[in-house]
């Protein structure tokens, strides 16, 4: 056998290598050139054996590559065959994707709460901690120390439920003000807080009502807080909310419990400010309701006037969610009907 | 409220400026207008005309056949159905071709066989207002046949704002003016009230006002005026009623309408001739109303008058005093004679009074606020100013007053540098002064203070950040920077109770539970449906629920969560798995003190019609639930110890035991009975009282040597009996203190023919590992002997093999 016949047997080992359609086909073709006993390629060992001294070196270095050159060819073709075959298998396979998930799968936020947890985050990354106050109160915490005497005008936009029996004297809070109090008489200033909380009004249910809903209030007192401060936390609540491309307006109000007053307007975000069914054809959405906290209710939770000042703000999560998320009854908020929960 | 731009011109230029610029800086500086819209415009085409024939159409028993006419034309035909139609009457007619404001184009019509050309338009077909009852009728005199309607009603915009609760001074175009004079820095003009020349006797001989109520009223001021005409109000006055939304009735009264909304004071007028104790001196008097008075009201209506501030006369009642006159006293077109009465009345009084009474007017929607008392010379100087150009009457000299004006109060004293300090941006005094100049409050500057007196309309700014609001309100909260506060104490995070409530909801939501909300106000059977951790407690009611669905706090979630299931059920859900993180309400133990509201976790997973799915298994996974709420919130070892429980199925229930305190109730709920829920299928429901445990509780995590040598595993089957408790098993086995033994688990349950009666097979697999080397067989098997021997006790024999 010379170096011309070993090098022929390998380019036909390769021509039969790449032919091979399949990896039985091609294990015969391993067998004939690479087998053990009888192989074309390995009998060429025992040529190079018997071959004369002098041709030995180029033999054997014929005999190398032809060898090598067939089990890389091998290993690659065996590679390709595997691929295919296993595409092919699995183009015998079929998932059908769209199948209903399984019924194991997680249940859902509600959407007023998710909300309240959005607000919440918000309100962390500025250094607001969440608290909580209790929803039954008194005269006194619900109104009177937020400077709202009895037969105060205010006091029209909260229809109050009273509890009676042993309870008598006690009140469902209207709103989440109190939890100001209850902050700043726990301890010193500063106090950088959120309150979320159901509050209650004895409001007929309606589109716009129910007799119970939730809020968030906000509450920041330091020294040197200025109304600068409310303007800037308002916006970046409003946008982080509603997102940046948002336009904030503040309008001047009134609260009995803040002076001056403000509310925030978020640009419509269905229209984007043109006038729509929405924002009854005004462009602007009201969510916040805000102020600096009015002396009186500093001084009736005993914080020193002439040393810190202050911001609280509130709004209304569940309005907020159903202006969101385009609900056009926010009743429908306190169904827990599956249809609309499994959406969050 | 309304407010028309034409009237506001009166007292302040607004000619050039575009209506939406003046919403928006009214709304931006707390005025906010809900709406704007044109009031009489494109009336270009409709002309007045008279009506010089009337007669029934033939054949209909309301409508007319009129003839109308315009200067130099022949008298039209026209048929018309307005009762109030009358010979000679001046209208508006819309000739057939003209387009009305609305957008209906006229013609002729054929109307029971007669021709009819274009309409006699009511005051709602010319976009004056929504009144359709007659047609527009136009003062005779003032109103030219041949004249476009367009030059008796130019073309206005309305406003209708929203005032703020404690603006009282804006409920009127004086008031609302005043605001757009310092918002435009433009003048303000006074309401004229130039003297009038008075004549006849003195108002005191026909009137005395005795005031008794002196709280309720501090002044009360009464004019005579007689010679009263009967004509209409002058178009212009009716023009701008109408523009607001108010229907002219007389003169009269249209001119206490007026002046009531130009200059937000309400007036009354009672006839005189019609009062009691005349004729000679009426005696009017201010008091509260006694037991058993009443008194039949304008609006038709017989009210009782106890307690509520009234106007009498000759000691008896004649009017709810700021609210409502009386109907036999009132003006009517005979009256010839007038008592004008212009009070002011306690806020707090009528609000009480309205609030009883269950009626509100224009009049006492006005005097519910802190109106001024100083209004009270501005609304009598313009009534009586206007009078007589309105009604023709003659005004008496002398008006009869009781009581006085309130002293003014002290001026305000504040510091351009607390006015800076609070709103955040740099004010010096003179444009503090300037803001507040433009709002006509008087200034004083010394240096840094200012010394500030509002005016006298103004009731809601009394302390300095009144002031404070006023000058940032004026100067724009527009122009002030936008900043944070700085952070001056590290934030202290949030407490336990938020941190486990949304660790808790993260793990009932990963386990397939959807959060819901259900209400904290319950219906009485509600309650009883299944009362969760509290069968004992008496759950508070209110005293005035608005239903008896929402009548008592409740004591657990589980009624709520149960009706949200049968909701979804309803809806065709096959299953539901709720959960709620919430309060419930229990009286305070002591009676009357401070109610509790301690948080509860409440589950529930309803399901019916699904076969594959079995009371245990649902009870199985609501139990590893729990064990994960412990595991992954609370970090405590808990205890699940059967034990019945109300509303719950007597086998299938466990309470949840953590250091000694029951913190849960867990099973199978019994079918509910009752109207309240209707629930089909299986539900099995927790309800976790989270203070203890979940909140704040537990250990710390732990860390752990982690060996490296091989585990051994060797299984141990038992027989035992039916009723053992796979629980104290384990337990029993754990007792053992066996350092080695990583884990015990059951791998297999069994139940069959090759064991006795009343026994069940239990496989478990034991895992044992040594920290340090590799366990040889022979170990295990004798460590497997003594787990043996303590199943043992518990009645466990070896089960197969011969060990």
């Amino acid at each position: 056998m010379t170096e011309g016949d070993l090098q022929a047997l390998g380019e036909q080992a390769l021509e039969e290598i790449a032919g091979a359609v399949d990896q039985d086909q091609l294990e015969q073709v391993r067998l004939r050139y690479l087998g053990r006993h009888g192989g074309l390629i390995s009998s060429g060992a025992q040529a190079l054996a018997q071959a004369p001294q002098d041709q030995r070196a180029g033999l054997g270095r014929a005999f190398n590559s032809a060898k090598q050159a067939t089990e890389a060819a091998l290993e690659r073709r065996l590679g390709e065959l595997r691929a295919s075959r296993r595409e092919a298998d699995q183009a015998d396979e079929w998932l059908d994707l769209s199948y209903p998930r399984s019924p194991l799968a997680r249940g859902h936020q509600h959407p007023v709460a998710r909300l309240i947890r959005e607000i919440e985050d918000i309100g962390r990354a500025l250094g607001y901690e969440s608290v909580r106050g209790p929803e039954v109160e008194d005269d006194q915490f619900n109104f009177e120390l937020l400077n709202l005497p009895p037969a105060h005008p205010a006091r029209d936009t909260h229809d109050t439920f009273y509890l009676e029996g042993p309870a008598q004297g006690w009140l469902l809070r209207t709103h989440t003000s109190p939890v100001q109090l209850r902050t700043m008489m726990a301890g010193p200033p500063p106090y950088r807080i959120l309150a979320p909380g159901r509050v209650y009004r004895r409001d007929n249910p309606d589109p716009t009502h129910n007799p119970m809903f939730h809020q968030v209030e906000g509450l920041c007192v330091d020294e040197g807080v200025t109304l600068a401060d409310l303007k800037g936390t308002l916006i970046y609540f409003a946008q982080a909310i509603f997102g940046k491309e948002r336009k904030v307006r503040l309008r001047s109000s009134y609260f009995s419990f803040t002076e001056p007053s403000l509310e925030a307007d978020v640009s419509c975000w269905f229209c984007n400010g043109e006038g729509c069914r929405s924002c009854l054809g005004k462009g602007w959405i009201e969510i916040l309701g805000s102020g600096m906290v009015h002396p009186n209710v500093l001084r009736n939770a005993g914080v020193d006037l002439e040393r810190y000042s202050g911001f609280a703000f509130g709004m209304g999560p569940d309005r907020i969610a159903a202006l969101k998320y385009g609900l056009e009854d926010i009743r429908d908020l306190y169904e827990n009907d599956l249809r609309l929960l499994s959406n969050f | 409220m309304r407010v028309s731009l034409e009237w506001l011109g009166e007292f302040v230029d607004l000619g050039d400026l575009p209506p939406s610029q003046i919403a928006e800086q009214l709304t931006v500086s707390g005025t906010e207008v809900e709406r704007t819209f044109p009031f009489a415009g494109g009336l270009d085409q409709v002309v007045v005309a008279e009506v010089v024939e009337l007669g029934r159409l033939e054949g209909s028993d309301h409508l007319w056949m009129t003839k109308v006419r315009v200067p130099g034309q022949e008298p039209v035909e026209v048929v018309c159905g307005a009762p109030n139609l009358h010979l000679g009457a001046v209208i508006a007619w819309a000739r057939p071709g003209t387009e009305l404001p609305g957008g209906l184009k006229l013609g002729q019509r054929r109307i029971r066989g007669a021709l009819s050309n274009g309409m006699i338009c009511a005051p709602d077909e010319l976009g004056l207002g929504t009144d359709h009852e007659g047609v527009l009728l136009l003062p005779e005199g003032e109103a030219e046949p041949g004249t476009p309607l367009s030059q008796l009603f130019p073309s206005d915009t309305i406003l209708e704002l929203e005032i703020l609760s404690n603006r009282a001074d804006c409920l009127s175009h004086w008031g609302v003016a005043r605001e757009l004079s310092a918002l435009f820095r433009r003048p303000l003009h006074e309401p004229q009230t130039e003297a009038l020349s008075r004549s006849g006797p003195p108002t005191q001989e026909a009137v005395s006002v005795r005031v008794e109520a002196t709280e309720d009223c501090p002044i009360y001021l009464a004019e005579c005026i007689d010679q009263l005409g009967s004509k209409p109000a002058p178009l212009w006055l009716q023009r701008r009623l109408m523009a607001v939304g108010s229907r002219s009735i007389s003169a009269v009264v249209d001119l206490a309408n007026y002046v009531m909304l130009e200059v937000g004071q309400p007036v009354h007028t009672f006839d005189l001739d019609r009062l009691p104790g005349g004729p000679g001196q009426i005696e009017i008097g201010v008091r509260h109303g006694r037991s058993g008075e009443h008194l039949a009201c304008l609006d038709g209506e017989t009210r009782p008058v106890e307690d509520a501030l009234v106007i009498t006369a000759a000691k008896q009642p004649v009017a709810l005093a700021g609210i409502i006159g009386g109907s036999a006293t009132a003006v009517q077109p005979s009256t010839t004679r007038i008592i004008l009465e212009v009070a002011s009345f306690n806020w707090i009084s009528i609000r009480r009074s309205t609030r009883r009474l269950g009626i509100r007017t224009e009049a006492s929607s006005r005097y519910e606020r802190d109106l001024a008392p100083a209004l009270v010379t501005a609304g009598a100087q313009r009534f009586v100013h206007l009078v007589e150009q309105v009604t023709g009457g003659r005004v008496r000299p002398g008006a009869v007053v009781d009581g006085g004006l309130p002293r003014a109060a002290d001026p305000i004293r504040v510091s351009a540098r607390s006015v800076s300090g609070l709103l955040g941006a740099e004010v010096d005094a003179q444009t503090a002064a300037e803001a507040l100049q433009l709002l006509d409050f008087e200034v004083e500057i010394a240096g840094e203070d200012l010394s500030v007196q509002p005016p006298p309309s103004r009731t809601d700014v009394r302390i300095p950040v009144d002031v404070t609001e006023e000058v940032g309100r004026i100067l724009g909260y527009d122009s002030l920077p936008s900043t944070l506060p700085p952070l001056t104490k590290p934030p202290s995070g949030s407490p336990g109770l938020v941190r486990a409530e949304r660790l808790a909801g993260q793990i009932c939501i990963g386990a397939g539970f959807t959060e819901a909300i259900t209400s904290s106000l319950v219906g009485k059977e509600q309650v009883r449906v299944s009362p969760g951790l509290a069968p004992d407690i008496v759950p508070l009611s209110l005293s005035n629920p608005l239903s008896s669905q929402l009548a008592e706090l409740r004591v657990s979630c589980l009624p709520g969560l149960l009706q949200a299931c049968q909701l979804n059920q309803s809806r065709g859900k096959e299953r539901i798995r709720l959960f709620e993180w919430g309060r419930v309400f229990r009286p305070s133990p002591d009676g009357a003190g401070r109610p509790e509201e301690p948080e509860v976790l409440s589950l529930v997973d309803n399901f019916w019609g699904t076969e594959s799915l079995l009371p245990d298994m649902a009870l199985n996974s609501l139990l590893g639930v729990v064990q994960a709420l412990a595991d992954g919130v609370g970090l405590v070892e808990i205890e699940f110890r059967p034990a019945p429980h109300p509303g719950f199925h007597r086998q299938r229930c466990s309470e949840v035991w953590v250091a000694g305190e029951c913190r849960g109730v867990l099973g199978e709920l019994v079918a509910a009975e009752g109207p309240e829920v209707e629930l089909r299928g299986t539900t099995v429901a927790a309800e976790l009282s989270v203070d203890g445990w979940l909140v704040d509780g537990g250990r710390p995590g732990r860390g752990v040597r982690l060996a490296k040598t091989p585990a051994l595993s060797l299984d141990l089957a038992v027989t035992v009996p039916e009723r053992a408790e796979l629980g104290g098993a384990v337990s029993a086995v754990r007792a053992l203190g066996i350092d080695e033994l990583e884990e015990v688990r059951l791998v297999d349950l069994y139940r069959g023919k090759q064991l006795p009666e009343g026994k069940k097979g239990w496989t478990f697999r034991l895992t044992f590992r040594h920290p340090v080397r590799t366990l040889t067989h022979r170990e295990g098997d004798q460590l497997r002997a003594r787990v043996l021997k303590a199943l043992a006790t518990l009645n466990a024999v070896v089960r197969g093999g011969s060990e």
